[in-house]
């Protein structure tokens, strides 16, 4: 049985969205194709460049294919949420912040044992990383807050600070369930509860069977060359965005693939290396857009 | 002289601990040079810190430098004023260079020479205007192996600095780093009790902190420990603490409360490995033994917590142990219901080198290599038969979802899927111990079949790599070559009877076998050359002198019980005998300087007279006792053997003029020299221990 008091899923994210609103955040919704991470979402990626301050949130959902456990292990999932925070430059106050916005979701940092423990963040896909640290809560790991120092290979100044929260896992322990399926999404005016389960186990069941048994690996790659050849054209036509897209896009075929346990580790790492290459090509393009677009203003 | 206590604080978000701990051997180093280079003298420099701070408190800073007063004297009178009386160039230069104007240069008198000089007065400065810019220093010197920037400033720290306090006595001193200003605000524990702490004079900074539940490092270390001892007495248990693990945790905590936590029994049925990985590595928590050292329920964490809040962070700790655990227990239990030699077939795809091959044609070559090495260690074929086998299992293991989720128990959990499979238990523990030695002082495999499967794991990655010319350089090792040297070395020094040499031929066959193309006597030779580099290294380590190694590094044996037995028989045979040693030494040395090796070795007796017949006779003894002593391992004796050659070769030397104008005579005795030096070749290069004359 749940804790009657804790907040459920939605209303977890609708006060992380308030809070963080209230911070001066840009409440975004998430972008509306595959990624691993919150941090792939243009709102992070691309917003992490330039010299121009940025502070959005937004909940995204997440791909992880290799994941994936057919909806039968309690706390992984290939498909789930986080709660992203981006703001820069990074706020002086960035972790007092952080902590005030965890009593909004039923866990009170002065009831608990909150740690920032050593996590420095790279994403070899985008070509970025950063120092910070993960954070826990009496030993459980429920975000990552990370100070970007390069995007796309291109080092970020301002520096951003990242706040991700692992969002079913918070819920997990704020509503005191062993489970993620057994999470409460929402209560209707009755008390009527849907689960996560409910919204997402068979989901689970389906897509760990597709991901890892049924996704066709010779269309898989013809994909990921089709998007990457797609990107290319696209950022020849000075198109950073699309083609930013289309970079998303091989990454998603690429983590279909390696679930698929299709790639030997040098072709693991020769995709891992054309999914950074387009990326940060997409990345460059956008920046150089952005200058050209200031230069014409002025 | 007045004094004061200096206090520098450097507040921050929560530094990783490794960085933390190299910071604070760092910093009164720092600290140490910038008062010294302002000529502030002080007293003893105390380091303080937590995950947000790092502090130095330096007791009876001066409150002043000393005045100084110098006197410089310049170019002569003739030389410093022209004919004009003006001033020349070498005057306005000594001038300048003392910072004062051409016109307080006086004249002085120095052993009947008239000189220009001049008189330097430094005055005392106040140490409120310098310790800023120290301070300022040693933030921006501190180095870490990874820095970073934050918001919109440019300077880096390890994290982002939040803000500095910084007394000299009650007085704050200014000083700023990105964009913060010095203060005497300090900040507490974030939650028993948040926010600034002001600190009055440095000698109550320690008290503050307390009083803002902030514990320096030793005073964190020294809690837990004894928290830990009562919990250890109150329940009769052992905690196992290994100290990267607790050097880790006392960095991650300003307050520190140890907890215990349960788990439950159906883990004990798990592999203790796993579970005590799941928990020091991934929760950094302790496990706990009974008294007969079996693993039991309860496990050690240390919370930063509110202490009145306790039972929820323990709860909350023991549902992630057992999130952690249940995943340990399923991964052993789905590996239980595979075949290890499913992942041997699985092996087939995994890349061990690209070059190389898979891993799974590096366990066909180890099979081979790991029954070689059983051989020429004199096994019985049964021995031999159970060394390939627990060569053909051992690298199976990397593909289990253990192995995967907890990479630093790799052979380990294939030695318990071994033994679960129904392999004898010397094969299971071969798999388990073939990764041995892991690090420096680690233990070796406990039987013979380990070893086999230990040295023949190590020397094929070393063979393999050098034959793909891709040998360990001064800044990449990435196979980890030098201490598999080290690991083969150690090995075989408890199995003389094994030659390395051989093992070498047979790793390189294997790898020719499977169409690798190189050009064999080279790879033979550089691989030879390495193991002679690593094995002087290592005999360097036990403490032999320089000379004593290279005299037997010279020798070509690559033997490890060998070779480190001469460089200990050598180093004693000296150290008893120094002066023996030092006189053979120098006779081989002008022997060998004067033989000529293209006559040969032969000598007609008969043509010999004193003492040249006394030198043939001791040396043809020495050369029969030389061989049949090492034949047979008695490296002392052939040393000894030498030792009977000094008083000949000292009396040939002074008897005997070598370099006859008779062409017959000369010959004979450089032949004779040929002859004498014979016997040492094998033994030692004597050459490498003569000491330089006069040395």
């Amino acid at each position: 049985m749940a804790r009657a008091q804790a907040p459920t899923f939605q209303e977890m994210i609708f006060a992380l969205q308030r809070y963080w609103a209230a911070e001066g955040c840009a409440v975004m919704q998430p972008v509306d194709t595959e990624v691993g991470a919150g941090t792939f979402h243009t709102a992070t990626t691309l917003r992490s460049l330039g010299p121009e301050p940025w502070a959005a949130c937004y909940a995204q959902p997440c791909r992880r294919p290799t994941d994936g456990r057919y909806g039968e292990n309690p706390n992984r999932l290939q498909h789930y949420y986080q709660f992203q925070v981006l703001m820069k430059p990074s706020p002086r106050n960035a972790q007092e912040l952080y902590l005030g916005s965890l009593a909004e979701i039923g866990l009170d940092a002065t009831a608990h044992d909150v740690r920032f423990v050593e996590d420095d963040w790279e994403s070899p896909t985008l070509g970025a990383w950063g120092l910070g640290w993960e954070v826990w809560i009496d030993g459980m790991e429920v975000t990552q807050f990370t100070y970007f120092q390069q995007v796309g290979g291109i080092e970020c100044s301002p520096v951003p600070v990242e706040i991700t929260y692992g969002l079913e896992r918070l819920a997990m322990y704020a509503q005191d369930v062993d489970s993620c399926f057994d999470v409460v999404w929402c209560r209707d005016p009755e008390g009527r509860e849907l689960t996560y389960g409910d919204v997402f186990h068979e989901n689970e069941r389906e897509f760990s069977t597709y991901n890892f048994e049924v996704a066709d690996v010779e269309s898989l790659r013809a994909h990921f060359d089709d998007y990457e050849r797609e990107c290319r054209a696209c950022l020849d036509r000075g198109l950073p965005l699309v083609g930013y897209d289309c970079a998303l896009k091989c990454s998603h075929a690429f983590n279909l693939l390696d679930a698929r346990g299709a790639l030997s580790q040098t072709e693991r790492m020769n995709y891992i290396l054309r999914v950074r290459t387009v990326a940060k090509a997409a990345c460059v393009a956008w920046m150089a857009a952005s200058d050209e677009t200031k230069a014409e203003v002025a | 002289m007045e004094t004061r206590d200096f206090l520098l604080e450097i507040g921050s978000e929560e530094l990783p601990s490794a960085p933390l701990d190299a910071a604070r051997a760092q910093l009164p180093k720092l600290v140490s040079a910038g008062l010294d280079e302002a000529g502030l003298a002080h007293g003893e420099i105390r380091v303080i810190s937590s995950p947000r701070r790092l502090a130095a408190l330096v007791a009876d800073v001066a409150v002043r430098t000393e005045a100084q007063t110098q006197r410089f004297r310049g170019p002569k009178l003739a030389q410093a004023y022209g004919a004009d009386g003006a001033p020349t160039r070498a005057a306005e230069g000594f001038a300048r260079s003392k910072g004062v104007p051409v016109e307080e240069l006086r004249v002085v008198e120095s052993k009947g020479e008239k000189h220009v000089a001049v008189t330097v007065e430094t005055p005392a400065k106040e140490a409120t205007s310098l310790l800023g810019a120290i301070a300022e220093t040693v933030i921006a010197q501190l180095s870490w192996p990874r820095s970073m920037r934050w918001g919109r400033t440019s300077e880096r720290y390890c994290r982002p600095v939040r803000w500095i306090l910084c007394l000299f006595g009650g007085e704050v001193i200014d000083a700023s780093f990105a964009g913060i200003r010095s203060g005497r605000a300090t900040w507490g524990h974030r939650v028993l009790a948040p926010g600034r702490h002001d600190v009055a004079d440095p000698s109550e900074y320690l008290a503050v902190l307390e009083s803002a539940y902030v514990l320096d490092h030793d005073a964190r270390a020294e809690r837990i420990r004894g928290q830990i001892a009562a919990l250890e007495a109150s329940q009769n248990l052992v905690v196992e603490a290994p100290a990267s693990t607790f050097a880790e945790v006392v960095n991650l905590c300003e307050w520190p409360t140890v907890l215990a936590g349960r788990f439950d029994e159906r883990f004990l049925a798990v592999p203790r490995e796993i579970i005590c990985e799941a928990m020091l590595s991934h929760q950094r928590c302790f496990p706990a033994f009974d008294a007969e050292g079996n693993l039991s329920r309860t496990f050690v964490m240390v919370s930063n917590g509110d202490p009145a809040k306790s039972e929820v962070i323990a709860q909350g700790n023991e549902r992630v142990v057992r999130a952690r655990l249940d995943d340990a227990a399923f991964f052993f239990e789905e590996d239980l219901k595979v075949s290890m030699e499913d992942w041997l077939e699985d092996l087939a795809q995994v890349t061990f080198q690209e070059k190389l091959g898979t891993l799974r044609q590096k366990v066909s070559r180890m099979e081979e290599l790991a029954a070689a090495c059983c051989r020429l260690a004199g096994e019985d074929d049964a021995t031999v038969e159970e060394a390939r086998r627990a060569a053909h299992l051992a690298k199976a293991d990397l593909v289990s979802q253990a192995v995967v989720e907890f990479t630093s128990q790799q052979g380990v959990m294939g030695g318990h899927y071994a033994r679960a499979a129904g392999e004898s238990e010397d094969v299971a523990l071969a798999v388990a111990e073939h990764y041995r030695p892991r690090f420096a002082g680690d233990d070796l495999p406990s039987g013979v079949v380990g070893s086999a499967v230990a040295v023949a794991d190590k020397l094929d990655t070393i063979c393999g790599m050098f034959a793909i010319d891709e040998p360990p350089t001064g800044s990449k090792d990435p196979f980890a070559q030098r201490r598999g040297a080290i690991g083969v070395i150690r090995l075989l020094e408890r199995m003389p009877s094994v030659p390395l040499r051989a093992l070498i031929d047979a790793s390189l066959d294997l790898y020719r076998a499977q169409g690798l193309d190189f050009d064999q006597a080279d790879v033979r030779r550089a691989v030879a050359d390495f193991f002679i580099g690593r094995l002087q290294v290592m005999a360097r380590e036990e403490g032999a002198q320089p000379d004593v190694v290279a005299a037997i590094a010279h020798t070509g044996v690559i033997d490890p019980a060998e070779f480190l037995s001469r460089v200990r028989a050598l180093e004693a045979a000296r150290a008893e005998r120094e002066e023996l040693m030092d006189d053979l030494a120098q006779a081989y040395l002008r022997a060998t300087h004067l033989a000529d090796p293209s006559l040969g070795l032969d000598v007609e007796r008969e043509d010999l007279e004193e003492p040249e017949l006394a030198l043939l006779t001791a040396t043809e003894s020495a050369e029969a006792e030389v061989s049949a002593a090492l034949a047979e391992g008695r490296f002392p004796d052939a040393l000894a053997a030498l030792a009977a050659l000094r008083a000949p070769i000292d009396r040939f030397f002074e008897d005997v003029l070598v370099m006859d104008e008779d062409p017959a005579l000369r010959t004979r005795r450089l032949v004779l020299l040929n002859r004498f030096a014979h016997p040492f070749e094998p033994v030692a290069d004597f050459a490498a221990l003569a000491k330089a004359p006069g040395a």
